[in-house]
């Protein structure tokens, strides 16, 4: 059978089109189903309160208040620790073989399965450092997740300088640290920004790191050191949904909504950011 | 009149690749010296020696010697930054940073952490700046606009006040107007002009009616080799050397 090209051109927009809408569909159902579910569990007594009768009633504020710990205590590790890796990278690094090596072990790093962080966290930060289970172990060990999608994300955003930034800095006699300082760094933040809080959202919902380093069952008290335990959102799902008997239907959902709400909530900003930097920047 | 600038058998290697043929030349002070030749004989290199920015190439190597104020610039003991300082750079696109006016000029002051505590002076000097390049009463009341936003031919001349906010003593200029209209460049040529005054400006052109009009002297440059260099009047009228005649009339004719 023979078509036109104006037909195939049809059919091939249509195809096209068909195959961003099922992209388009799971996510759409994925809201729905949380927000048509969850909605109904949101209050203010859920946002603020401890979990009661094990966790079948009350709220969920020891999951939220842990989760923002981590995130945070992941935040202050990886991100001084991936920018000075990623200024070293792009701006100092020649091509020899050890810094060759130490790209291809970011590389690597970034495809490690999350459970495998879980694991070198429980080895290293729970078991050698003897930190235990607590907030310093997880964070640390979420810290190290994230730091590949730091460095990369950074050292995009540094190349992106023009190379005649540096120049004109140098030639003003300015040394290779004040360059970086002051022709460099400031406008490659907003990508900086960008790829760190894609990488802190994507550490707020992971479950399997935290499993072996941090994450308590059901622990009805905010923290209140480094290294006390905690509970964390995703974790807390997971235990909802999997180790409870007779959980209400909605706080379930309500749990998951939260948590989708503020991993989301971190996207827009980064996208916020990175679109208001854009509209700025002419070179 | 001692010149500022002297080479003598300058070399410079790009690896095993020679940019550079034993240079020798003089440069005075407070004379505007304009380098014409071919795409790729050099012009660039040889006025990235006079500040240095050949040393951020990897593998490139220079034998001989350069003298600024008598001082061989490329001793060991030799302070870059002062270097650079004292011998400033204009870029052949215009490259202000996109951030406001008054930062651009008063950058290299920041840098080079001068009158960090007194606004004022800081602001006298991007005032001095800014007039020096005749930008002043367009933008006296613009100083916290984006520089991105200027015109070409504004930011060309914003990053000249930017540089000379740090008092530099030779100006470089490599190809500076080659991204800007003819009534601009006429502008800017002028600015030259008025420039020559206070300050010693080496100049890099395709342009050879440029040449010709800024520049008390004039190089001529071929396959790295400066094959001539004398007074602009007398390259352009009566050529010593046949390639120099060549070129000139090739481009003209
Ligand atoms: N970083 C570098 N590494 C290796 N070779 C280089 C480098 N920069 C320039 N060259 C070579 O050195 C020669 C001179 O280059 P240069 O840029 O100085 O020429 P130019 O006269 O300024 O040319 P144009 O008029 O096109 O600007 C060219 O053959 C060029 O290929
Ligand atoms: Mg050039």
């Amino acid at each position: 059978m023979m078509f036109t090209p104006r037909v195939t051109q049809k059919i091939a927009f249509g195809v096209l089109l068909a195959a961003s809408l099922v992209v388009l569909l799971p996510v759409g159902v994925v809201v729905f189903v949380i927000l048509k579910n969850g909605l109904g569990a949101i209050s203010w007594e859920f946002l603020t309160e401890m979990p009661r009768s094990g966790m079948r009633e009350g709220g969920i504020l020891p999951a939220i208040v842990g989760t923002f710990c981590l995130v945070t205590g992941a935040l202050l590790f990886a991100l001084p620790l991936g920018l000075f890796a990623a200024i070293y990278l792009s701006e100092y690094a020649g091509d020899n073989r050890l810094n060759r090596v130490i790209r291809l072990a970011i590389v690597n790093l970034a495809g490690v399965p999350s459970v495998v962080f879980g694991l070198f966290g429980l080895a290293l930060f729970v078991n050698f450092f003897r930190f235990g289970a607590s907030i310093l172990s997880g964070s640390l060990t979420l810290g190290v997740m994230i730091l590949p999608v730091i460095i990369t994300s950074s050292r995009e955003a540094l190349e992106s300088v023009p190379k005649s930034f540096r120049e004109v800095s140098l030639s003003l006699g300015a040394t290779r640290l004040q360059t970086i300082k002051h022709a460099v760094l400031p406008h490659a933040l907003p990508g900086i920004l960008t790829g760190t809080i894609l990488g802190v959202g994507r550490a707020a919902g992971e479950t399997a790191p935290i499993l072996f380093t941090v994450a308590a069952f059901y622990l009805p008290k905010l923290p209140t050191s480094l290294f006390d335990q905690a509970m964390a959102l995703p974790y807390h799902l997971y235990v909802l949904s999997t180790q409870v008997p007779n959980v209400e239907a909605k706080i379930r959902y309500g749990t998951a909504l939260v948590l989708l709400a503020i991993v989301l909530l971190m996207n827009l900003t980064a996208i916020a950011i990175r679109s208001y930097f854009r509209s700025r920047k002419k070179w | 009149m001692e010149p500022v600038i002297v080479t003598k058998n300058l070399n410079l290697y790009y690896g095993h690749f020679q940019a550079l043929k034993d240079v020798c030349l003089s440069i005075g002070e407070r004379r505007v010296t304009s380098i014409i030749g071919p795409s790729g004989c050099g012009k660039s290199t040889l006025l990235r020696v006079f500040n240095r920015m050949n040393d951020l190439v990897e593998g490139a190597g220079v034998t001989g010697e350069v003298l600024l104020d008598g001082e061989d610039i490329y001793r060991p003991e030799t302070d870059l930054l002062r270097l650079r300082k004292k011998v400033g750079m204009v870029f052949q696109r215009p490259n202000p940073f996109p951030i406001s006016v008054f930062e651009n000029i008063v950058f290299g002051l920041r840098i080079h952490h001068l009158y960090r505590r007194n606004k004022e002076m800081l602001h006298g000097i991007a005032q001095e700046s800014l007039e020096a390049v005749l930008l002043w009463d367009e933008l006296k009341d613009k100083l916290g606009r984006l520089a991105t936003h200027l015109s070409l031919e504004q930011q060309q001349r914003l990053c000249i006040a930017r540089l000379l906010a740090v008092k530099p003593e030779v100006l470089l200029m490599d190809e500076p107007c080659s991204a800007l209209d003819p009534l601009s460049t006429g502008r800017i040529e002028e600015l030259m002009q008025e420039l020559k005054k206070n300050y010693t400006i080496v100049i890099v052109t395709h342009n050879m009616q440029q040449a010709g009009r800024v520049s008390d002297e004039t190089g001529f440059m071929l396959l790295g080799e400066l094959v001539e260099f004398g007074p602009t009047e007398r390259i352009f009228t009566a050529p010593g050397d046949k390639r120099t005649e060549e070129y000139i009339t090739g481009r003209w004719g």
